[in-house]
């Protein structure tokens, strides 16, 4: 039994629909079922990352719906929806994704914080998440004290923290050398399948297609090629 | 906690600006602190001098003798209500009196004057009367058989130390009173009302002269300079006999000097409040900057569930947090600006020392160290910091993760 986590819905964005419209994403479908190890490409402006933050619930569709897991995100009140990504939606952005001012443990530890987790608890699934991206020896130093490949692993290691659902990624290797970026992708990977956490990202990079096992493509915010491939 | 620290760092992030926007309200603080010390000690000061010579901080006397001050008001000395004022601890001194007008004569000239019936050695342990003689001598006893009269006086009646004073005045249930007196000694007093009509006379020969043997028309209070006048004055109400005495305090007897107070304290008020207006600015510019900047950061916070009020109460805290450390800064400054002051009062030089001595006001600057300056300015400081806070709130409650994220 395969369960759908990610099910848009004829889902369209315009941006300035009164003065120049920008049509950013136009009646896209997409169905995305648990597990799953999705890469969404397409040209620069081509609608990845409006289409990833109506996803996450960063952002409101102008028609269509999104439904996360049996819940239509895009009924809900703003309040609601931060609680509901804070619990289902792991989030990765292209760069500066954490807090200065903490350290590595800080940051994961965060999201579970406003989860209200207890210490302990708190103390040992930040240790493993940190373990898991290869981050045990890093786990004081602050962000400033670490690479942008260091960085985005422990981006990961927090999105993963709050035992979200689903992962979204919007190009988080883009501004890492492409041995960090395959060296994330691998650990993506192994998490996928180890913990069985539906990721999907957007990029541009070959080589982190090359990882995927279903590539969706957008040109012009509609979906041009939807494809299952063996990663490599 | 969380918060606590994460705001705690936050406001360290930008070293340099945090502490000039710290040190602009230390420097408030510790103005504001010193001015108002400042004046509240000249008015304390000004305060105890003036009510010594007259009314007390506050008065006992008969009921209704304040409408009617006639003589008929007064009331038997009484031992016990003496022993009842001395015990409580706020009171320093308590001042039995007599006071009746008469009609003064020397020579061919006549005046209508103050008698004061005084006890002499009370009265000198309070406001040093006997240092205030300029001619002669200081009266020595309750019984002395002789007065004091104002220097103005004097001058007026064109009399001298040692010429004899004759009074005539209304005595107890209108009998009629009239005496000589020897004029023992001539005073010189600041405030010209008195200096120019009273005379002053031990008290059981002003007793004699009136008829009115063991009577009083008041019995002043002396307290510490920082006492809560209207609490003492109701425990004092309620200690004695409240069919018999009145308490009035120094307020409501002397108005005119209390309307004074307020009105320039009214003008210090605008002048702290025009500094802390100006602070205000720049712990305003400071928290703008502070989420400016942070925008991006904010924005991913939103993102990964952070509720926008817990951000908003981030922010409170970083402002709370900035100015108080200015504030705490600022009122240790101004304790130990004060304490400097008081075990090394400024004694006053020159013409001011004239002005105020011929006031009768002690040529001492004092500074209030009243816990209550120091409890205001924090309260006006975190209040101000609270309000400046709700900008920054306001915008982080209207923000748009992706566009934020973006930025
Ligand atoms: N806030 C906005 N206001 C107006 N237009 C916008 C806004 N955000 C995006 N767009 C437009 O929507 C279209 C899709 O943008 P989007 O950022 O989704 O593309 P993308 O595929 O992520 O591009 P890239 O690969 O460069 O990140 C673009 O034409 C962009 O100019
Ligand atoms: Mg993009």
């Amino acid at each position: 039994m395969v369960k759908t986590i990610i099910d848009a819905h004829n889902v369209s964005k315009t941006f300035n629909p009164k003065t120049v419209p920008v049509h950013a994403v136009q009646n896209v479908h997409v169905h995305i079922e648990e597990g799953e190890f999705v890469a969404l490409v397409g040209p620069s402006g081509s609608g990845k990352s409006t289409l990833l933050n109506m996803m996450g619930g960063l952002d409101e569709p102008t028609a269509g719906s999104v439904i996360i897991d049996g819940v239509e995100i895009t009924k809900l009140s703003e309040n609601k929806l931060i609680d509901f990504r804070l619990h289902n939606i792991g989030f990765v952005f292209q760069s500066f994704n954490l807090i200065p001012v903490l350290t590595a443990k800080e940051n994961v530890g965060f999201v579970l914080q406003l989860q209200h987790v207890p210490k302990m608890e708190r103390e040992k699934r930040v240790l493993t998440l940190l373990e898991e991206v290869g981050l045990k020896d890093k786990i004081n130093s602050k962000p400033g004290e670490l690479s942008g490949g260091q960085q985005q692993r422990v981006a990961v290691a927090r999105a993963l923290a709050s035992k979200p659902k689903i992962i979204l990624a919007d190009e988080p290797t883009a501004n890492l050398d492409s041995k960090s970026a395959a060296n994330l992708l691998d650990i993506m990977a192994k998490l996928n399948k180890e913990e069985k956490i539906t990721f999907l990202f957007s990029t541009h990079d070959q080589r982190v297609i090359k990882k995927a096992r279903r590539v969706i493509t957008l040109v012009d915010g509609k979906v041009a090629s939807d494809v299952q491939q063996t990663p490599t | 906690m969380m918060l606590l620290k994460l705001a705690w760092l936050n406001i360290w992030r930008n070293k340099r600006r945090t502490i000039i926007t710290a040190t602009s309200v230390f420097f408030a603080v510790l103005l504001a602190i010193v001015f108002r010390s400042l004046t509240d000690g000249v008015y304390d000061n000004m305060i105890h001098n003036v009510v010594s010579y007259s009314s007390g901080y506050l008065q006992i006397h008969q009921k209704g003798y304040w409408d009617e001050q006639s003589i008929d008001n007064t009331f038997q000395e009484d031992q016990q209500l003496y022993q009842v004022l001395l015990k409580n601890s706020k009171v320093t001194h308590i001042m039995p009196r007599l006071q009746t007008f008469a009609l003064a004569s020397y020579a061919n000239k006549t005046k209508g004057v103050l008698v004061l019936g005084i006890d002499p050695i009370k009265e000198r342990e309070v406001n040093n009367l006997h240092d205030k003689i300029v001619a002669g001598e200081y009266i020595e006893s309750v019984s002395d058989n002789a007065v004091v009269l104002g220097e103005g006086l004097a001058a007026h009646l064109k009399l001298k130390v040692n010429d004899t004073l004759i009074l005539l005045g209304q005595g107890y249930h209108a009998s009629s009173a009239a005496a000589k007196f020897r004029v023992k000694g001539l005073i010189k007093l600041g405030a010209l009302e008195l200096n120019n009509n009273v005379v002053y006379m031990p008290i059981q020969q002003s007793q004699y002269m009136h008829g009115a043997e063991n009577r009083l028309t008041s019995v002043s209070v002396m307290l510490d300079k920082a006492t809560n006048l209207k609490k003492l004055k109701q425990s004092l109400q309620e200690s004695i006999d409240s069919n018999t005495y009145e308490v009035m305090s120094w307020k409501e007897m002397i108005p005119e000097m209390d309307q004074f107070i307020e009105a320039d304290s009214t003008a210090h008020y605008i002048i702290i409040g025009v500094l802390y207006f100006v602070i205000s600015f720049g712990l305003f510019g400071t928290l703008l900057m502070m989420i400016f900047e942070r925008k991006h950061e904010l924005g991913i916070l939103i993102a990964i569930g952070m509720k926008k009020r817990l951000l908003a109460l981030v922010l409170l805290l970083e402002s709370i947090m900035i100015s108080l450390l200015g504030c705490f800064a600022g009122v240790i400054g101004g304790i130990l600006f004060i304490k400097w002051f008081t075990i090394y009062p400024i004694h006053l030089t020159g013409e001011l020392k004239e002005v105020y001595e011929d006031y009768g006001i002690e040529s001492i600057i004092y500074f209030s160290s009243h816990e209550k300056i120091f409890i205001t300015q924090t309260l006006v400081v975190l209040i101000v910091s609270i309000l400046l806070a709700f900008y920054p709130g306001y915008k982080v409650m209207k923000l748009k993760p992706v566009e934020a994220i973006n930025s």
